[in-house]
C-alpha cells in the first residue's frame, strides 16, 4: 500500500508541475530552442547532405573476351581513379570471370558475402574459397560451406567492339 | 527536511504538493544549484553586452570550427582541395567558413574594445587584478589562434603569411630559431608543420582558452563589476543568473549568429589560389591587427631589429599584465588616474599611427 503521508519528493505528479517560474522557463526554452535550431539545422544539413551522394557507376575495360577460359574462372584485376570527397585516389581490386556456352559470360565480385574478404577460385575443387573463415561458394556463386549465407554478387557485363566490359558500382 | 504535505488530491487519487513556497518542477532538483547563483543587477544594464557578445562569438567559433573539421584534411595540397570542397560542395559550407572568418575578426575587435572599456573604467584595479590579467591572457592567446589557423586552408595568403611570421619569430635572438623549429616541427613549412598547426588550433589552444575563460568568469563572479564612472550607484540588487543572464546571452547569441551569417552571405570569406612554395612573386599583406607590429619590424633594422620584434612587444605585454600593480592612483575615476590615462593614451596613439603608416605602405595612400 502506498503511504499517502510520505510521498516521494523526487516524483511530483503531472498536475503539480505548475510553477510560478513557468513563464521564465518557457522564455529560456524558446530562446535556447531558437539558438539550437538556427545553428543546428544548417550544421545538420552540412554534415548529412554530402554523405547522401549517389553511388558511382563505372564500366571497366578488360580487353578481348576471347582470352577468358571456359573451364574455370580467371582473376581480372582492375584499377580506376575515383574521387573521394576532395581527393582522387586509385581503387584497386579484382573480379572473377569465365566464358559460358553460346557466347555468354559469368562475372562474380570477389567480395565474400560473409565479412568482405576476397574469395579465391580453386580449380581443383571447382569452388570459390574464402581464406578468412573457410566459406565456400560453388561455380554459380551459391554458398555451399562455412558461414556465408548469401550468394556472391554477380556483376553485369557487356561486350562492345571485342572488348569485355564489367560494370562496377562504388 | 520534513516531507512536504499534500495540499489537494486530484480525482484519480494523485496528490499535489507545495514544497517551500514554489511548486515542484521535474527538473527543480538538478537545477537548484544553477538557480541559486545570483549576480549583481548591473549585469543586465543595457550597455553591458560586449562580454556576452564575446562569449557568443567564442561559442560560435568553437561550433563552426568543429564542423569545418568534418571536411578538412591537414595535408599540403589536399588541405586546399578539402576547403574548396567545404566551400563549393558542402551545403552551408561557404556560410560556415565565412562565419568562422568574420567571428574571429569581430572577436578581436570587441576584445580590444572590452579591454579599453575596462581600462577607462578603472575596473582592473584592486580587487579585480586577476579578472584583468586573465582577460589579457585570453587576448594574448588570440594571435596564436590566428597564426595557426591562417595556414590551414593552404592557400597563397596563408602559406606566405606563415613564412613572414616565422621569419619574424626566427629573428628574435637566441630563442627565435628554436621557437620556429618547435612550432613547425622542423625548418620546413610542410606536412609536419601543417599537422602541428592543426592540432594546436583545434585541440590545445581551445582547451587553454576554455580554461582561461573559466578563470575569467570565476573572478568576474567573485569580485563583481566596478562602480560606474558617473558616480551613480549601479543597480546592485542581486538578480538570478538563471534565467535572466542566460536569456540575455541566448538573445545575444541569436543576434550575433544572424548578423554574421548575413554578412558572410553577402561577402563570402575568400579562398585564394593554392599555396605555391616555389612562387617568388607573391607578397602577403599584413592583416589589420598586426599592422603596428609589422611597422615596428620595418622601422628597426639591422642590429636594432630586436627592438621591434621582441623588446617593444614584450614591454607592451608586461605593461598590460602589470597594470593593476603599476597603477598607484588614489581612485578609480579617470581624473584620479591622470598618469596612467595619459600613458595609455600615448601608447594607443602610437599604435594607431603605426597601424595607419603600415596600412598606407601596404595598401596605398588614400587618393588625393
Amino acid at each position: 500500500m502506498r503511504n499517502k503521508d510520505v510521498p516521494s519528493p523526487k516524483k511530483p505528479s503531472e498536475e503539480s508541475r505548475v510553477n510560478r517560474n513557468r513563464r521564465e522557463f518557457i522564455t529560456t526554452a524558446v530562446l535556447a530552442g531558437g539558438a539550437a535550431l538556427l545553428t543546428g539545422i544548417p550544421l545538420g544539413i552540412y554534415v548529412v547532405a554530402p554523405a547522401m551522394g549517389k553511388s558511382i557507376e563505372k564500366w571497366i575495360d578488360f580487353g578481348s573476351p576471347d582470352a577468358l577460359p571456359d573451364d574455370g574462372f580467371e582473376m581480372l584485376s582492375y584499377e580506376f581513379l575515383l574521387k573521394d570527397g576532395w581527393q582522387i585516389l586509385p581503387q584497386r581490386g579484382f573480379v572473377w570471370a569465365r566464358k559460358m556456352p553460346e557466347n555468354k559470360f559469368r562475372v562474380f565480385s570477389s567480395t565474400c558475402t560473409h565479412l568482405a574478404c576476397n574469395v579465391i577460385w580453386q580449380p581443383e575443387t571447382g569452388t570459390f574459397e574464402c581464406p578468412c573463415h573457410s566459406g565456400r561458394f560453388d561455380s554459380d556463386g551459391r554458398p555451399v560451406a562455412g558461414p556465408p549465407a548469401r550468394p556472391l554478387k554477380e556483376l553485369t557485363y557487356k561486350v562492345e567492339a571485342d572488348t569485355f566490359k564489367v560494370r562496377m558500382t562504388v | 527536511m520534513k516531507p512536504p504535505e499534500p495540499i489537494t488530491t486530484t480525482k484519480d487519487g494523485r496528490q499535489r504538493f507545495r514544497s517551500d513556497e514554489t511548486k515542484t518542477l521535474a527538473l527543480n532538483d538538478p537545477f537548484a544549484w544553477l538557480k541559486r547563483i545570483t549576480v549583481a543587477g548591473d549585469a543586465c544594464a543595457w550597455n553591458r553586452f560586449v562580454g556576452g557578445v564575446l562569449l557568443a562569438l567564442v561559442v560560435l567559433l568553437f561550433l563552426s570550427g568543429a564542423f569545418l573539421a568534418f571536411y578538412y584534411s591537414p595535408v599540403p595540397g589536399a588541405a586546399y582541395d578539402s576547403v574548396d570542397f567545404t566551400l563549393f560542395s558542402a551545403p552551408f559550407g561557404s556560410i560556415l567558413k565565412g562565419v568562422h572568418h568574420y567571428a574571429w575578426n569581430l572577436l578581436l575587435v570587441l576584445a580590444i574594445f572590452h579591454l579599453a572599456r575596462t581600462f577607462v573604467a578603472g575596473a582592473y584595479r584592486k580587487p579585480r587584478q586577476l579578472t584583468w590579467i586573465s582577460g589579457v591572457a585570453i587576448l594574448g592567446l588570440l594571435p596564436l589562434f590566428i597564426i595557426t589557423g591562417d595556414l590551414l586552408p593552404w592557400d597563397q595568403r596563408g602559406y606566405w603569411s606563415t613564412q613572414v611570421r616565422m621569419s619574424i619569430i626566427a629573428s628574435i635572438p637566441f630563442a627565435g630559431d628554436m621557437a620556429v623549429r618547435i612550432l613547425q616541427g622542423g625548418a620546413l613549412t610542410g606536412i609536419v608543420a601543417l599537422t602541428r598547426f592543426y592540432v594546436l588550433h583545434i585541440l590545445f589552444l581551445p582547451c587553454l582558452l576554455a580554461l582561461l575563460l573559466a578563470v575569467h568568469f570565476y573572478f568576474v563572479a567573485r569580485h563583481g563589476f566596478a562602480e560606474r564612472l558617473n558616480g551613480k550607484q549601479a543597480a546592485d540588487h542581486p538578480i538570478a543568473f538563471f534565467p535572466r543572464v542566460v536569456n540575455r546571452w541566448l538573445v545575444l547569441f541569436i543576434v550575433t549568429v544572424s548578423l554574421i551569417a548575413l554578412l558572410t552571405y553577402y561577402w563570402p570569406s575568400p579562398l585564394g589560389d593554392p599555396a605555391d612554395p616555389t612562387d617568388s612573386t607573391y607578397v602577403p599583406k599584413p592583416e589589420w591587427w598586426v599592422l603596428f607590429l609589422n611597422q615596428l619590424v620595418a622601422i628597426f633594422k639591422g642590429k636594432w631589429a630586436v627592438l621591434g620584434t621582441a623588446v617593444i612587444p614584450g614591454l607592451l605585454t608586461l605593461f598590460l599584465v602589470g597594470l593593476p600593480y603599476l597603477d598607484r592612483s588614489p581612485g578609480n575615476r579617470p581624473a584620479q588616474r591622470k598618469t596612467v590615462i595619459v600613458a595609455a593614451a600615448l601608447l594607443a596613439a602610437v599604435m594607431i599611427v603605426l597601424s595607419l603608416m603600415g596600412y598606407f605602405e601596404h595598401f596605398g595612400l588614400p587618393r588625393q
